[in-house]
């Protein structure tokens, strides 16, 4: 039975629709028509200019950048959900009701401060000279460089991602069927096997989901690149902002913008066709 | 080592519960259970909720661990024995499928663990479809299944390493009434060719009495009775078990003193009967004593036949089939249960409020030993 809208149920999506309309969908037709114009002495002229897309994506540059943001989200992303999968794990399993509730407004607490600032305070930490390498100073090794590099970048999308994940597979572990842990023990199947044999596999969808929303905030990420990467080599999101800053080139920051989403909408719609994919005919 | 010893011991019984004892803090879900399951037994462990019966299983196979008390598995003890160190399968009430495996992958998982190699696991997996008749089900997904092929699916998964022993835990009550009887004769017919022990859990009486050897009765956990499904309806142990089977009238009475050569006179509020000495050999006048009579073996007659027995009043009346209980109160207010086919009844005024004499052979009143200690 497929259920027709009412029109009930039309008034009260209203609010949704407009907000979508007025903040996503004309900017992002805005953005998609911006891309067409031309830039001549500082000035955007409306036009269906293809030489922005062509100009842009037959640079090498962007293509390394465009790796390098991947691959760092992916990396992130991966990262962030092994690190947060046993965290997630003793929270549903091992712990009381009365724990859990705690566990979970102290993974809310970090969203009470700008990223920004938490940033800045990662600086201090992870510099030649900061805290960690001080603390490792101490027993005789380093300076390691942990900053302006690939390592920092991941630090702060690890940070950024880390509670948010945490709580999407946390959510996710609470769902899955005691009965299923039971009978895989049962059927001979040990603790940690049964982990990867059933927890995992039933817990699917959250697990994706969590790491697929670590992926697209590490993905489209200023932050971290620019005060924990140095911002050279550049990623997607620090491209826009040095083409809107050198010449006024907003179409080809443009141009940018629509890749990233249309990778992430590629990503968000493969990640979520396999977490709901099913086993059998 | 005593090697004799053990094998003795594993040829009598392949479960013995040694005064087990379970606790959840201060509650106390299983009290001393002390009882044997014999091997290739059909063994049903019924009562209501919270009776203890699901405790008792959960012990056998593993996910609980007793307080107190002794288990032992084809003569080992095995207390604080991980469940997937045991070889006992079982069939849980949701019947735990892995949603996210095949049919087939269900049934191969168990194998799996063990370590069987790919061939080897398709071919027994294969073997077990098949027994089950879901063969064409093999590489569907669980969700697409119906209830009782998803039943036959749980079924195979648990047996495919062909156990000992298999558990139970009140695995038809997902299902309609009448896929549950099939499922019923479909178990039966397996636990006979297997020749294994099913150890069965259920709150229903009909699926305890129609296939297990044994059945044990639980209450507020206690075993209340233990015995072959006949011997637990002819003789039910106490108050409780003939309150639980739901069909026998139980009296509260007083012995007044011998009645011929082999009987007792027996009277109680409303009325009087005759016990037979086979069932109370030793009494004493004022003595009390507990006893029932089943609802089938109660007659009735009308006020003006002349026949000796209770006055009562009918009350009401409920279908079962091919006979129907008839509900009657006495003078004094007790409620009586007669069943009768639905020819004998057409020959008596059942309109309620109408009045009949309900009478008893002396023969068919058993005493309940457990209240007459």
């Amino acid at each position: 039975m497929t259920k027709r809208p009412t029109f009930f149920s039309l008034i009260l999506s209203l609010p949704l629709l407009i907000w979508q309309l007025t903040f996503f969908l004309f900017p992002l037709l805005f953005l998609v028509a911006i891309s067409f114009w031309t830039v001549r002495n500082f000035q955007m002229t409306p036009d269906l200019n293809f030489g922005n897309w062509e100009r842009v994506l037959s640079r090498g540059v962007f293509w390394d950048a465009y790796l390098r943001t991947f691959i760092l989200a992916t990396a992130a992303a991966a990262i962030t959900s092994a690190i947060a999968f046993p965290a997630s794990y003793a929270i549903s399993f091992k712990m009381s009701e009365k724990a859990k509730r705690w566990m979970i407004f102290i993974l809310i607490i970090p969203f009470f401060t700008s990223y920004l600032v938490r940033v800045y305070s990662l600086q201090v930490f992870l510099s030649d000279a900061g805290i960690i390498n001080a603390a490792f100073a101490y027993i005789g090794l380093g300076p390691f460089s942990m900053l302006n590099n690939a390592f920092g970048v991941i630090v702060g999308m690890v940070t950024l991602t880390l509670p948010l994940v945490i709580l999407l597979q946390t959510f996710s572990l609470n769902f899955v069927n005691r009965d299923l842990i039971e009978a895989a023990h049962n059927l001979r199947c040990g603790r940690l096997r049964t982990v990867f044999a059933v927890i995992a596999p039933s817990a699917k969808v959250g697990l994706v989901i969590a790491a697929l929303f670590s992926f697209i905030l590490s993905f489209g990420d200023f932050v971290s690149p620019l005060y924990l990467g140095g911002g050279n080599p550049p990623t997607l999101s620090i491209m826009i902002t040095d083409f809107t800053k050198s010449g006024q080139q907003w179409p080809r920051a443009a141009v940018v913008a629509i890749m990233m989403i249309a990778t992430l909408l590629t990503t968000a719609f493969a990640a979520i066709t396999y977490a709901y994919k099913e086993r059998g005919k | 080592m005593k090697v004799d010893t053990q094998m003795e011991v594993q040829s009598e019984a392949i479960v013995r519960f040694d005064n087990v004892v379970k606790r959840f803090g201060s509650f106390v879900a299983v009290k001393k259970a002390d009882f044997e399951i014999g091997r290739g037994e059909f063994l049903a462990i019924m009562g209501s909720s919270g009776c203890g019966k699901t405790t008792t299983l959960r012990m056998l196979a593993g996910l609980e661990d007793p307080s107190e008390g002794a288990i032992y598995l084809d003569g080992e003890k095995v207390n604080g024995k991980a469940t997937w160190d045991r070889d006992t399968p079982m069939v849980w009430q949701s019947l735990a499928l892995f949603p996210f495996l095949t049919v087939q992958e269900n049934v191969e998982f168990a194998l799996k663990m063990r370590g069987v190699g790919k061939e080897e696991r398709r071919r027994r997996a294969e073997k077990w479809l098949e027994k089950m008749q879901i063969t064409e089900f093999a590489s569907r997904n669980i969700n697409q299944l119906s209830g009782g092929q998803k039943q036959r699916v749980a079924l195979a998964r648990a047996l495919v390493t062909e156990p000992k022993i298999l558990l139970l835990d009140e695995p038809l009550s997902a299902l309609d009434a009448h896929l549950k009887v099939r499922m019923q004769a479909v178990l039966s017919n397996l636990q006979k060719d297997l020749g294994i022990t099913f150890v069965y859990v259920t709150h229903s009486m009909s699926e305890a009495f129609s296939m297990a050897d044994r059945v044990v009765i639980m209450s507020r956990g206690q075993i209340e009775q233990i015995g072959t499904p006949e011997e637990i309806y002819r003789e039910p142990y106490n108050r409780f078990v003939a309150e639980f089977l739901g069909s026998a009238n139980i009296f509260d009475g007083t012995v007044a003193g011998p009645s011929g050569a082999d009987g007792w006179r027996v009277t109680f509020d409303g009325g009087e009967t005759v016990l037979p000495k086979a069932e109370l050999p030793d009494a004493s006048a004022g003595q009390a004593v507990t006893f029932i009579v089943s609802a089938e073996n109660m007659q009735l007659s009308r006020p003006d036949a002349g026949q000796d027995g209770i006055a009562a009043t009918i009350a009401g009346e409920e279908f079962i089939g091919g006979t129907a209980m008839l509900f009657l109160e006495t003078d004094t207010g007790q409620e009586l249960k007669v069943q009768k086919s639905h020819d004998e009844l057409a020959l008596l005024n059942r309109q309620a409020g109408a009045k009949l004499v309900v009478h008893w052979a002396a023969e068919h009143c058993h005493i309940l030993p457990g209240e007459n200690k």
